[in-house]
């Protein structure tokens, strides 16, 4: 058992727990935040995106150790942005949402891309998304979301 | 009863090295998914951890009197971007995993991992870079292709850590890395080739030829490069079938889940052979 | 209110799923739930000589076959496939029994804890065990094959497919009193029902199955979902307190059901005027260790045995096999895509044994309106393939890249497949097997609900439903809910499988309400219930496989450009076009979304995914290993609808589910063909065939 000192969603937390959890497990049992999901444990499919210092991450590979110190952001708190409007309108508009359990996390590799680079190209989109997997849409609909965002979000980014 | 600390220092990291059997544990993104248990459990490390991934001191990038000096703790996606880093070895970076495991993926775990599908490795390797090891008592720098000696071997010992990764710098003539993953993003290597040539005075001044995940560690020869010095691109050329030869004994891939001996070997004289037609 | 129902909306769970407030089944909690875990055999083949599970600490209990009140077996069709083994294992990974209790690492040390004595028996791999054997003809194949010009015989073969849903299979459930609720990721609510009542041997009432927002299914969470359904809700009925049985991810993919391996040999009949006389096909299937739903997979595998097109004779066999491993079941296609690809490739080969052009060969024996089926029913709608074939023809420029890339031989390459889904249950499955119900509430206040068991898994079944209710009444959107299927409210509708959800239940849902548009009276508070009542010229005899095997048939064809990589054999889509006709669309972007999808699948079946089950274990059991596609992986598709209303579906929809994606492995692999110069006969067409193929391969 140690202590760990973080932010959540703009909250600084103090978790009391053992070091070697996944941080998914603590963020979904133990603050209850269940937009984040486990599709594969192992780091492939990005159901489980959080935003660390602004970057994607996935958080069934992040241990609760190296947290330490670290601005960690959910879709929940991402949900209250003006971006994320612009996002979500844009994944509405282009049919991008199907079963939607690859959803949150790809709202999140959207963030962390426009964040960084608010004018993708093409390519850079796919990259952005390559840590993502979806089975329903075949992403185009979802590359095709984002240059809508990237559009309709001007100046947010 | 494992013990997990989060050193604050360097120091302090390599006090808890020297006195107890511990694990250096930098980005995770291996050891999280070799040790993996039920979902919503603790991980069950069977060593002690020492979680050093925060430390600052390991962190950073640094250009000095011709080399890169890269520390141990740097997130891959970093290294990538920073443009004091050999562009072959962002290109291979750029390749590895996903965003999200580039932005805590190290290379000290790449190379601490010792996969024979490592993919920064074959690039590392080419570059004669080095790995500064440090104990408490000190230090010693060890070139990376002394350090790996077979899968999830390296000759690290149980107090060291590895605290930088050195690269000359150096920007080649010619270079080329590829990465053959089963899928176009994500995916572990089955073949992976890098190469780079110096040319002076229209003759070979330095030729360097690295495969990876076609044996046990990383492929490289340096007698076989050693004996093209001298020649021009076209001798080169029209010695290919010689330079495979060479390579032929040395190339020594697996049948596994992802692919099978001869279309790794094959691939990897393929690319051998595109690398030297491209020149 | 919109004219065109096909205007696409916005989806009714958009802002619930994008926001992350969806809730998946290990997203609901419920308090005081207990966690269990399968103990799974650890050997491939053999009998159970002993068990001895460790002493159980305080609250924590195992769960076996001796726990099951009623009948050890999955209502499936047979029941063959036992909850919990009893005596015999017959493949890796078989559930034998379940620890249960409430802290995760004690109930897996529990199990790490059981000792398993066994006997082995030799394990069988081949086609020694057959479980199914089915026949068919048409015409007189025997002397049309007699007195054929010239006779073609090829064998093609087809791999494992795992769903890979994103979200892995999972169920919760509680008992209040005698009722047990469970909360699954499922396809159909009353499969899990039923197979419920039987094992527990209890009445309807005390069942309850919910459906919670499901992330992806694809046929993968039809049938196996009732297995866990069994486990659970005999563990509740044990133990008395509520449970999680949630999967993780390489357990889901070792254990749980794939799409059916084929090997089919197909032999043709070919008059002097270069004709296809006659078809002969030996279809067989690998249904793993248990039967499941595997002989329904094979008709319809064996029903599309003529492909696209009319040919007058035809001698169709079939088998399922078992095997001693991972049983097989439902994934989106469900036999036809082995058999289509089968088809679309014979018929591309003995083209090119004639010297002819593969493409001008299969129109020339194109199903018209009008003309007998393979099963000797009669395609009663008109068929607009002629139509589809030219427009995609046209925006994909087919003709002349093929030729250019033929000559150029640059290992570039164009494919195209011809194909059809049939919409719906086989023959008279509707009618004697499932039986739909609908019903419709009004309210007071004037909302609609839609009471079916439905399930939205990524499809849009929630707003297409919604859209034709609401036009059909002329009111809102937002006058009509659907909530998530609940046994305890909604009617059995059937199961969300077989492409039948909006057309079937769809058009009762558009009967139903017309009924309560007709007799609307606004503030008062109306239930309309409708039954499935088939169509009497639908006329089919299942023994025989003779007459309508389905009510209708939605059509597509599918054209991708390739290129594979001179160094290391790598296969990159170029671009993709189809064109479809599945009557009407309900909505443009679903329809668009199930069309990109689809073809996704479609051409990931067959060049990139690739399973191999080796001495009956799974070797590519997680995401790292068994390769979908990425975003990177993909390429510009562009998808067209040629409308064709039917009349016996909702605003002329047919079904959509599953056409889109069985036009993607043939047409990828011809394309590979045509780039290599190479005959290709299995798939996947992996890097490492393709270095086999151009090596040894015949031309």
């Amino acid at each position: 058992m140690a202590i760990v000192k973080f932010t959540l969603n703009h909250q600084p937390v103090t978790v009391q727990s053992d070091l070697n959890r996944r941080l998914l497990d603590v963020i979904r049992n133990d603050f209850n935040l269940k937009g984040l999901k486990e599709g594969c444990g192992e780091g492939e499919c990005g159901a489980c995106a959080v935003l660390i210092n602004h970057e994607i991450v996935n958080s069934c590979l992040f241990v609760l150790a190296n947290v330490e110190g670290k601005e960690v952001i959910t879709i929940e708190e991402f949900a209250k942005t003006k971006r994320f409007t612009v996002i979500k309108e844009a994944f509405a508009k282009m049919g991008a949402v199907q079963c939607g359990f690859c959803t949150p996390g790809m709202v999140i590799a959207t963030e962390s891309l426009l964040h960084k680079n608010p004018h993708p190209t093409e390519m850079e989109i796919k990259v952005a998304l390559s840590g993502n997997l979806c089975r329903c849409t075949g992403y185009n609909m979802i590359v095709e979301a984002i240059q809508e965002a990237a559009k309709a979000g001007e100046g947010l980014w | 009863m494992v013990k997990h600390i989060i050193p604050d220092t360097l120091s302090e990291a390599l006090k808890y090295l020297y006195q107890g059997d511990f694990q250096v544990f930098a980005g995770g993104t291996d050891l999280m998914v070799q040790n993996r248990s039920w979902s919503e459990t603790s991980i069950e490390f069977t060593k002690n951890m020492l979680y050093c991934f925060n430390l600052q001191e390991l962190k950073g990038i640094t250009a000095i009197d011709g080399r890169i000096e890269i520390g141990a703790m740097t997130p891959l996606e970093t290294i990538m971007n920073h443009p004091d880093v050999p562009s072959l070895l962002s290109e291979a970076i750029g390749e590895m995993a996903s965003p999200a495991i580039r932005h805590i993926a190290t290379l000290a775990g790449n190379i601490g991992n010792a996969s024979p599908a490592g993919d920064s490795l074959p690039v590392l390797i080419l570059y004669d870079a080095w790995v500064e090891l440090r104990n408490m008592a000190g230090f010693r720098m060890i070139l990376l292709k002394d350090l790996i000696i077979g899968p999830r071997k390296t000759v690290m010992h149980p107090e060291e850590m590895i605290v930088k990764i050195v690269i000359p710098k150096h920007r080649f003539d010619f270079e080329r890395f590829v990465k053959v993953g089963g899928r176009k993003a994500d995916a572990i290597s089955k073949v992976s080739f890098a190469g780079a040539v110096d040319i002076e005075d229209g003759k070979i001044a330095d030729l360097r030829l690295t495969f990876g995940a076609v044996g046990k560690t990383v492929v490289r020869n340096e007698t076989v490069e050693g004996a093209w010095i001298g020649m021009t691109i076209s001798e080169l050329k029209n010695g290919i079938w010689r330079l495979i030869d060479m390579y032929d004994p040395l190339i020594l891939p697996i049948d596994d889940q992802r692919s099978n001996k001869h279309y790794r070997k094959t691939v990897a004289i393929n690319l051998l052979r595109d690398f030297v037609d491209q020149l | 209110m919109q004219k065109d129902i096909s205007i696409s909306v916005n989806k009714i769970d958009n802002y619930e799923k994008i926001s992350g407030c969806a809730k998946y089944v290990n997203d609901v909690e419920i308090e005081g739930a207990l966690y269990a875990k399968t103990f799974r055999s650890p050997i491939i083949s053999g009998e159970i000589v002993s068990i001895t599970v460790p002493k159980l600490p305080d609250g924590y209990f195992a769960v076996d076959y001796r726990d099951v009140p009623g009948k050890n077996g999955v209502k499936i069709i047979k029941d063959d496939m036992p909850i919990f083994a009893e005596k015999i294992l017959r493949y890796f990974g078989e559930p034998i029994l379940l620890i249960v209790g409430p802290q995760k690492s004690v109930v897996q040390s529990l199990i790490n804890k059981i000792i398993l004595e066994t006997k082995l028996i030799e394990p069988i791999y081949d086609e020694s065990n057959i479980a199914i054997n089915y026949h068919y003809e048409k015409g007189n194949p025997q002397n049309a094959f007699s007195s054929a010009n010239r006779i073609f015989e090829y064998t093609y073969q087809t791999g494992y497919q795992e769903q890979a849903y994103i979200e892995p299979q999972g169920m919760i459930g509680y008992s209040e009193g005698d009722k047990i609720t469970l909360i699954g990721s499922i396809q159909c609510p009353y499969y899990v029902k039923n197979a419920v009542l039987l094992a527990l041997g209890c009445s309807s009432e005390q069942v309850r199955i919910i459906q919670p927002a499901v992330g992806g299914a694809f046929g993968g969470k039809e049938e196996f979902p009732s297995l866990m359904g069994c486990q659970l809700a005999v563990a509740i009925n044990k133990i008395h307190k509520p449970i999680r049985l949630i999967y993780e991810r390489e357990e889901d993919i070792e254990v749980t059901t794939k799409r059916h391996p084929a090997i089919i040999r197909m032999k043709a009949a070919v008059d002097s005027d270069n004709s296809l006389v006659a078809i002969s096909s030996d279809i067989r299937l690998d249904g793993g260790a248990y039967l499941g739903l595997s002989n329904v997979v094979l008709s319809r595998a064996m029903i599309a045995t003529t492909g696209a097109y009319t040919i007058p004779n035809v001698d169709c066999s079939g088998i399922v096999y078992l095997t001693n491993t991972v049983p097989n079941g439902a994934f989106r296609g469900f036999g036809a895509p082995q058999i289509f690809y089968a088809v679309e490739m014979f018929l591309n080969h003995i083209a090119k044994d004639l010297g002819i052009d593969p493409l001008d060969f299969k129109m020339k024996h194109l199903a018209k309106q009008g003309d007998l089926t393979s099963t000797s029913g009669t395609f009663r709608d008109p068929i607009l393939m002629n139509d589809l074939i030219k427009r995609a023809l046209e925006i994909s420029d087919y003709r002349r890249k093929s030729q250019k890339y033929k000559l150029e031989n640059q290992l570039r390459g164009m494919g195209i497949s011809l194909f059809f889904h049939g919409c719906g249950f086989t023959g008279s499955g509707e009618a004697t097997i499932i039986k739909a119900q609908v019903k419709l509430h009004k309210d007071e206040q004037d909302n609609v609900d839609i009471l079916i068991a439905a399930v939205d898994m990524g499809q849009g079944v929630r707003t297409t439903m919604s859209k034709i209710v609401a036009h059909t009444l002329g009111i809102p959107m937002d006058k009509v809910r659907f909530p998530y299927p609940d046994t305890d409210f909604v009617p059995d509708s059937g199961p969300t499988v077989a492409s039948r959800t909006t057309m079937i239940v769809g058009g009762l849902v558009a009967k139903a309400a017309q009924k309560m548009h007709d007799r609307w009276q606004n503030g008062v508070a109306d239930t309309v219930i409708e039954q499935y009542v088939q169509p009497d010229y639908i006329v089919w005899d299942e023994a025989t496989f003779h007459g309508d095997a389905y009510p209708a048939y939605s059509w597509g064809v599918n054209i991708v450009d390739v290129s594979v990589d001179k160094v290391t054999n790598q296969v990159t889509l170029e671009e993709a076009w189809s064109v479809y006709d599945l009557g009407k669309a309900i909505d443009d972007l679903v329809i668009k979304g199930q069309a990109e999808g689809g073809i996704t699948q479609g051409f990931a079946y067959g060049y990139l995914e690739n399973m191999e089950v080796k001495n009956g274990k799974v070797r590519q059991k997680n995401m790292t290993d068994y390769i979908i596609p990425t975003a990177l992986d993909t390429t510009k598709i562009t998808t067209e609808l040629i409308d064709n209303p039917h009349a016996g579906g909702p605003y002329g929809a047919k079904g959509a589910g599953e056409l889109t994606l069985i036009g993607g492995a043939p047409a990828v692999a011809m394309a590979i063909e045509n780039a290599i110069f190479r005959r290709v006969h299995n798939i996947p067409v992996t890097p490492e065939s393709i270095m086999e193929l151009i090596e040894y391969g015949n031309r």
